[in-house]
């Protein structure tokens, strides 16, 4: 994708990190959520976008490959 | 009656008696980890009944998981391509594709014929699935909650049926379009079983998918793997 001119950004679970850290991705946000649920839990609408803004921060401010953001949020189902 | 080893029984979430795609993990776990691994949710479960504070809980299967998935897998590389953003991002064509399993209602891809394939079916069949190339699956960034299906045989899929944004954020990046944050989000989005042929999918599908994008003009792309 990179080579075509085309921006990326993965957004993935932590849970997978070993296997992401070693493929090198030009920009990664990890999140610390449990697996299947990358941008946070259901109906987390506020914690969804934040994930997303993150992810388009990269895009914007990364210089190299290899980036990776470690979002902070806690994964926080019900309640909404 | 004979007596289940601690082997048998982590085996049996991965697929087997007791197939559970949240738990499936614990096969990839010494045994030793697996019963620390129940001990302690136990124990942090005696301490929930009187808090109600399930971050414990929540934080406890997170970090198991990630120890059931330790290791760097078959796809390492040293380095990748790099492209420089050339706007800023209220001026980029964003696109999303998500290795979700999402499709439209009415437009069921099938796979292997079958039609209306139960997420039951699609875990009792991932072996198949993984010798599959994978299949993009266009999906109108308008299209309503209740005409989106998922079916994944490789993760529980109870979040995205309660929410499509745990995975496939096409609400929410509908929003940062309508408040300017991003300049647009092409539609339709994209989404494919991740549980496929990686070697089909690097070799043969990714150019299509590439060239798909070039022709709609797409600038910037989230991709979200399941």
């Amino acid at each position: 994708m990179e080579e075509s001119g085309i921006v990326t950004v993965v957004i993935a679970t932590g849970v997978f990190s070993d296997r992401i850290k070693s493929m090198h991705l030009p920009r990664l946000v990890s999140t610390n959520f449990p697996m299947g649920r990358p941008l946070g839990a259901p109906l987390d609408r506020e914690m969804q976008k934040e994930v997303l803004l993150s992810a388009l921060d990269l895009i914007e401010n990364a210089n190299e490959a290899g980036v990776t953001t470690v979002f902070k949020g806690r994964y926080r189902p019900g309640n909404f | 009656m004979t007596e289940e080893t601690i082997g048998q029984f982590k085996n049996s979430f991965y697929y087997g008696s007791r197939s559970d795609m949240n738990f499936k993990f614990l096969k990839d776990l010494p045994d030793e980890q697996v019963e620390n691994f129940l001990q302690e949710l136990l124990w942090e479960l005696g301490d929930t009944l009187d808090d109600g504070n399930l971050e414990r809980i929540i934080g406890h299967i997170y970090q198991y998981q990630q120890k059931g998935y330790a290791g760097t897998g078959r796809f390492t590389y040293s380095s990748s391509a790099f492209t420089r953003v050339q706007l800023p991002i209220n001026k980029m064509r964003f696109a999303l594709i998500s290795s979700s399993g999402h499709f439209v209602k009415g437009q069921d891809p099938n796979p292997f014929g079958v039609e209306n394939m139960t997420q039951k079916q699609a875990e009792d069949r991932i072996t198949d699935f993984i010798r599959l190339e994978p299949e993009l699956i266009s999906i109108p960034t308008n299209t309503p909650t209740d005409q989106l299906g998922v079916r994944h045989g490789g993760y529980d899929v109870r979040g995205a049926i309660m929410d499509r944004n745990v995975n496939f954020p096409i609400d929410r990046l509908n929003e940062l379009a309508a408040e300017g944050v991003v300049g647009e989000f092409a539609s339709p989005a994209y989404s494919f079983v991740g549980a496929c042929s990686q070697m089909r999918l690097q070799k043969h599908a990714l150019p299509r998918w590439i060239d798909t994008l070039k022709s709609e003009a797409v600038q910037g792309l989230i991709l979200v793997p399941v």
